[in-house]
């Protein structure tokens, strides 16, 4: 019996998700636990392994392809077994890259990428809307790259759309000798003309001078890099950001933090940071500040009665601002631990997408990389975000004297549509606070 | 159905015999010394005189079409010429009874009769009034050309004839100069200033207008008789033959006085049958027909057998007895009559007729007793006039017949239209547009009480304007103002604004009508204003036609939208053409109700709005809301023009859903044309046509909720005219668009829309224009109606079939290009 692999449902706002590799080809032979394909949701990425050991017999999706969760994806099985039943309906029409044509495949490598361009250089657009091509036109979208939802293979309105979702574009010097589908890489993918010479069909103008040393590499931008510019680039040009600098007297900070590295162990406490201790302090000042924890959506502000911290963390794949929720019920051993436990998962990229969203408040400590003070930019709809400068010494003058000190800096911006300079001051204010007395705050 | 007449089983059984009155046939025997009391010479002169200028006006004509050629002037005439030559003294026999008061209407053979009652006309009319009538016709277009270039000596009347006579022949010739500007032509020429009412190219089509003109007359008390001209052919036509009983119905004398308060007078319409022995070819007595005498009709009609006699047609005094006669009867109120007057064509039906059908022996004999000829060798034998004086009059006619022809045919003084030039000249004459609270502001409107107590002005009064109350629950189905109420509320306004108008159809009065629009309206109204008619829809429609030439506003029901064919006629031709084949110069205030059915299966369930949608000059409505049922109506009763009112057996009992105030309570119109968004959306836009809204509704809520699609309801409401401006925005911002109707899906109106659509929108549309219409079949039972009447997972289906298919939804019903071709094929 074919086992098929369907395409999981990592958590439960997950529609769909892009598959970014394929390990595997028809007719490749799997062990129970290789890596079948890689994929991603628009915040993390994960690998599927292989379910049973056997024989790939079908593929019926491609790189690239978003594929809606609990969909079929490829089956594993013996060689000869029928797998007609697990081929999405949607796709009946379509023959799927089957066992018996495994050969020719094989020769034609990489299989994926190849046999689209191929296929789309004879072929071109197919039957588009007139809607849909003149949203083509405006936005430069790369038809050759569509993907028709429409009757009989028609690229209707919304496949374009989901090209200029996912900047997929064609510059406009580059269209017309643009015939067949090429990897952009122009800004977002666009391609421009530099990108034709790359195409299949420009490879028959074989007289043209060819580099023999690459003096670049094309990589295609991972969706989670696409998905962070477009959510910065969305955030700069909708709100009306700025940033309040202030600092605070570390002292005492420090000073805790010193007893419970001595101590804290013994007492079964967790690894509690600097980082942790800022977050309990937002945790229990920025309630007071009702729009400081607050969406804005559209007309309406919605104001929130528990805190759901992000915590901007730095991976591999990019920014991820996992969440902790309920943050104001929780210990600061409590608080600490659950912000482990989620940066490490973002870290390692298999954290569940729904703890991705959700934050009321977001706090980016940068100040371990040295950084005396910045800009963030705020997570929309939240109003604001909490930067964390590194602590530099200061001096102030106590009893007529001046007094060396270590002070931190807090860079903190606010949406001013949302909430005003004096807010903004007056949240900094409480926060400085809380730290300087972070033994008082605990005592509350 | 009234109360008032028992219908008494014992009565019903009795025994006896049915009387008839022996009809006289051709008893007319006066010899000329006594008919010489009556008339003098000069009389009898301009009675040879007028039977002479036909014959010589339909001579000309026959030789422009045989030989391209009169008197040595060259013309050819592509159009129709049907002559009348030998039924000269039958024409000129009854116009010289009437006077511009007493109006007549006639066939595609009517020359005779228009040159014949005008010049009957101009001899009755003083100098004065008729220069004015003349000069004001079409602002003088016509007198100024004979005026101009023909002299008449300073004589009104002769200038008057050749008024008459080339405002004819230019009309045959398509001028611009003729009396309807060229668009009515040989079969249809009138001029309403001498009672000279249109002529009709459908046989038979006539009677029913006539009959409504004669109800004009007798509805508003006007002066004159009625005169529905027809050949014996036309006899044979079902119109002809329920204009016969509509006129006879006993209702005219035994309620319409209503115990004394109104006239109780008979139809004042004089059914005059020019029996020249055949319909076209066929020979009625002996072969098409079998009342042997045309005048034995009578008899079939009503207890006074209409008063019918067989006249002698050649013999213009004897005719002059008969209709003096009959004209009397109905001036006293004891119409109608009808005349079966004996004559012959001794031309052919038109001059392609090689007579195959009669013999040259016939002809001839008939020549022998050519009725000119009789009359002027009758006077020469009394002494009454020389041979001299014949042949003097005889080379008048033919100088003027050659003048006026000349004339009629010279390019720059008879231009025909030019719509190079003037390209709207026929678009600016389609419909009238006018807006007419009264059409006679002069009179009181005759209502048996105020307003304001009439029941059903009442019981509305009392009712909710909306369809859910304060708190938002739905109010009851007694208390709710419905689209009943919608219909009714601008008509019972108007009946006591317009005096003129009049409302019928079957089962208007005591019934209600049969959905109940009057219901309660019959207290109000007088009989006649508002009454019964017997079931024969080419009449209803037919004398709603003549009862707005003359200048009246009826409204008028055919029950159910299938029974347009039984009019088809009457609404195609007749409402639908003569404001523009009379240029501009008839009005046509006629508002048709008809309803669109449903449970009542085949014949009782159809959407026919492209029928009438197809015809040019109609304006077709079909409201779906109380709001719109009544705004509509009242702008459909201010107007002018012809008006199909469609409405919807499914939806009468609908309250008001969209208007948040409810239906205004005041006078208001919505315009023709403007289609109505009745929800807002974003993705797809759903185009419907009457009661298919609320499915179209009821999809729209699916699609939004389980799909998240949004999409925009508008609701047509007119047809003819239509505005897509409203509907080209929505489409632009969707990209998708569904048209959706009741109505049969193939060669619907949405299929009309949808390629407009398509055409004006196309590089904004994601798809193609989809129509969601009713299968091509015969409406089935009302258990059965859901496979064919548009239900809303239609509308889905489609959407997902043909425009968008929408993720996660499985379509039921198969709107696949595959079964689109097999079922074009199998003609389904």
């Amino acid at each position: 019996m074919a086992t098929v692999v369907i395409m999981p449902r990592q958590g439960q706002s997950v529609e769909s998700c892009i598959i970014t590799a394929f390990n595997k080809k028809v007719g490749d032979t799997v062990e129970k636990g290789d890596i079948l394909f890689s994929y991603e949701t628009d915040k993390s990425s994960f690998d599927e392994p292989a379910p049973e050991s056997g024989k790939i017999l079908a593929i019926f999706r491609e790189e690239g392809d978003d594929v809606p969760c609990l969909e079929n994806v490829l089956v594993i099985g013996n060689d000869g077994e029928d797998f007609s039943a697990f081929i999405p309906a949607a796709e009946e029409g379509d023959a799927p890259a089957a066992a018996e044509e495994a050969p020719a495949q094989e020769a034609a490598a990489p299989v994926a990428q190849t046999a689209e361009a191929e296929a789309s250089a004879t072929q071109g657009v197919g039957s588009i809307s007139p809607r849909a091509r003149l949203l083509a036109e405006k936005t430069h979208a790369d038809l050759l790259k569509a993907v028709p939802t429409g009757p009989n293979g028609r690229i209707i309105e919304r496949d374009v759309q989901k090209l200029v979702d996912m900047g997929l574009t064609v510059s406009p010097a580059a269209k017309d000798g643009y015939t067949a589908a090429v990897n952009g890489s122009g800004i977002n993918g666009k391609v421009v003309l530099g990108d034709l010479a790359a195409a299949p069909a420009a490879e028959t103008v074989a007289a043209a001078p060819v580099a023999t040393v690459a003096e670049y590499e094309d990589v295609k931008i991972p969706n989670v890099r696409k998905i962070i510019s477009k959510v910065m680039c969305d955030s700069l040009t909708t709100m009306a950001q700025l940033t309040f600098n202030s600092s605070f007297d570390a002292t005492k900070l420090l000073a805790f933090r010193k007893s419970l590295k001595a101590g804290g162990e013994k007492m079964g406490l967790a690894n509690i940071t600097l980082n942790d201790m800022i977050l309990y302090a937002v945790s229990r000042v920025i309630l007071k500040h009702k729009a400081a924890n607050a969406h804005m959506l559209g007309d309406t502000m919605r104001y929130f009665n528990t805190v759901n911290i992000g915590i901007a963390v730095d991976t591999e794949r990019g920014l991820l601002v996992p969440t902790v929720f309920g943050a104001e019920k929780l210990s600061l051993n409590e608080l600490s631990m659950n912000a482990k436990s989620v940066i490490t998962a973002a870290q390692s990229g298999t954290i569940n997408p729904d703890f991705l969203k959700g934050a009321t408040f977001t706090v980016s400590n940068l100040g371990s990389l040295g950084i005396e003070s910045f800009t963030p930019i705020v997570n929309p709809p939240q109003t604001c975000i909490l930067g964390v400068d590194c602590i530099t010494k200061r001096i102030k003058e106590v009893n007529g004297e001046d007094v060396i000190y270590p002070s931190m800096g807090l860079s903190l911006t606010v949406d001013h549509r949302a909430l005003d300079g004096a807010d903004a001051a007056r949240i900094l204010k409480d926060i400085g606070f809380a730290l300087e007395n972070i033994d008082l705050l605990l005592a509350k | 159905m009234p109360k008032s007449q028992y219908v008494d089983p014992g009565k019903a059984f009795e025994a006896g015999y049915i009387h008839f009155e022996d009809i006289p046939v051709c008893q007319y025997n006066k010899t000329l010394k006594e008919e010489m009391k009556i008339y003098s010479k000069e009389d009898m002169l301009r009675i040879y005189r007028d039977m002479a200028i036909i014959r010589e006006f339909e001579t000309m004509l026959n030789e422009v079409k045989v030989k391209s050629e009169y008197n040595g002037v060259k013309y050819n005439n592509p159009g129709p010429a049907h002559l009348s030559i030998g039924q000269e003294a039958s024409a000129v026999g009854e116009a010289y009874c009437l006077d511009i008061n007493d109006f007549s209407f006639g066939s595609h053979r009517s020359h005779g009769e228009i040159l014949a009652k005008g010049l009957s006309s101009i001899h009755k009319l003083d100098d004065k009034e008729l220069y004015d009538i003349m000069k004001e016709f079409l602002d003088g277009t016509v007198l100024a050309v004979v005026e101009k270039h023909m002299n008449a000596g300073g004589n009104i009347k002769e200038l008057a004839i050749n008024f008459l006579l080339y405002g004819a022949l230019a009309e045959i010739f398509a001028r611009k100069t003729g009396f309807n500007r060229g668009l009515g032509g040989s079969m249809h020429a009138f001029f309403i200033p001498f009672g000279l009412m249109p002529n009709n190219a459908i046989v038979g089509a006539s009677a029913p207008i006539a009959l409504g003109a004669a109800l004009y007359k007798r509805s508003n008390h006007k002066p004159g008789i009625v005169i529905s001209n027809c050949g014996d052919g036309a006899t044979g036509r079902g119109p002809v033959l329920e204009a016969l009983n509509f006129a006879s119905m006993d209702q005219i004398t035994k309620l319409w006085g209503m115990d004394g308060k109104f006239s109780d007078g008979g139809m004042p319409i004089l059914f005059n049958v020019f029996n020249n022995h055949y319909g076209m070819g066929g020979q009625t007595r002996g072969e098409t027909m079998g009342f042997d005498m045309a005048a034995r009709l009578g008899a079939g009609f009503n207890p006074s057998q209409m008063h019918a006699e067989r006249v002698n047609g050649y013999d213009p005094l004897a005719v002059i007895d008969a209709v003096t006669r009959k004209k009397k009867l109905l001036l006293e109120g004891k119409g109608p009559a009808l005349l079966d007057v004996v004559t012959y064509r001794i031309s052919g039906h038109s001059p392609s007729d090689s007579s195959t059908y009669r013999t040259q022996e016939e002809i001839d004999a008939w020549k022998a007793a050519d009725p000119i000829l009789a009359f002027k060798t009758k006077l020469i034998l009394g002494g009454v006039a020389t041979e001299n004086e014949f042949a003097t009059i005889q080379e008048q006619i033919t100088n003027r017949m050659t003048e006026i022809m000349k004339l009629a045919i010279n390019d720059e003084i008879s231009p025909r239209m030019d719509l190079n030039k003037e390209p709207d000249a026929i678009s600016s004459i389609m419909f009238s547009n006018q807006k007419v609270v009264s059409m006679d502001p002069s009179r009181e409107a005759e209502m048996l009480m105020p307003k304001e107590e009439c029941p059903r002005v009442k019981e509305i009064a009392g009712k909710t304007r909306t369809a859910k109350d304060k708190n938002g629950k739905p109010v009851s189905k007694m208390k709710m103002y419905n689209i009943c109420d919608g219909l009714f509320e601008p008509i019972i306004d108007k009946f006591y604004d317009d005096p003129t108008l009049i409302a019928y159809g079957e089962d208007n009065r005591d019934w209600g009508g049969a959905f109940g629009v009057y219901k309660k309206m019959t207290e109000a109204v007088p009989y006649h204003r508002f009454f019964n008619s017997p079931i024969s829809e080419s009449a209803i429609v037919g004398s709603a036609v003549g009862y707005a030439m003359c200048g009246g506003r009826a409204i008028v029901e055919l029950m159910y939208a299938d029974f347009i064919g039984c009019a088809g006629d009457e609404i195609f031709n007749q409402m639908a053409k003569w404001q523009a084949m009379s240029a501009g110069i008839l009005k046509m205030p006629i508002v048709l109700r008809v309803s669109v059915g449903s449970k009542y299966g085949a014949q009782h369930s159809q959407d026919w709005t492209a029928l009438c949608a197809h015809i040019p000059g109609l304006k077709v409505v079909f409201p779906s809301t109380p709001a719109d049922a009544k705004g509509l109506m009242t702008t459909a009763l201010d107007g002018t023009d012809p008006v199909v009112f469609f409405e919807s057996q499914r939806i009468y009992g609908i309250g008001e859903e969209f208007m948040k105030d409810g239906v205004p309570t005041g006078h208001y119109e919505i315009p023709f044309g403007e289609p109505d968004i009745k929800k807002e959306g974003k993705d797809v836009t759903i185009l419907t046509i009457g009661a298919v809204l609320y499915r179209a509704l009821e999809a729209a809520k699916i699609l939004e909720e389980k799909y998240g699609i949004s999409a925009e309801v508008i609701d047509t409401r007119s047809i003819v005219p239509f505005n897509y401006e409203k509907v080209i925005e929505s489409v632009k911002k969707t990209g998708k668009v569904l048209l959706v109707g009741d109505a049969c899906e193939r060669n619907s109106v949405m299929r009309d829309m949808a390629s407009n659509i398509t055409e004006m929108c196309f590089d904004y549309l994601d798809g193609p224009a989809v129509v969601v219409g009713s299968r091509n079949w015969i409406t089935p039972a009302f258990e059965l109606e859901k496979s064919f009447f548009p239900q809303a997972d239609w509308i889905i289906d489609a959407l997902h079939e043909k425009i968008m298919p929408i993720p996660g939804h499985v379509p039921t019903n198969n709107f696949t290009d595959i079964e689109k071709v097999e079922r074009a094929k199998k003609g389904l």
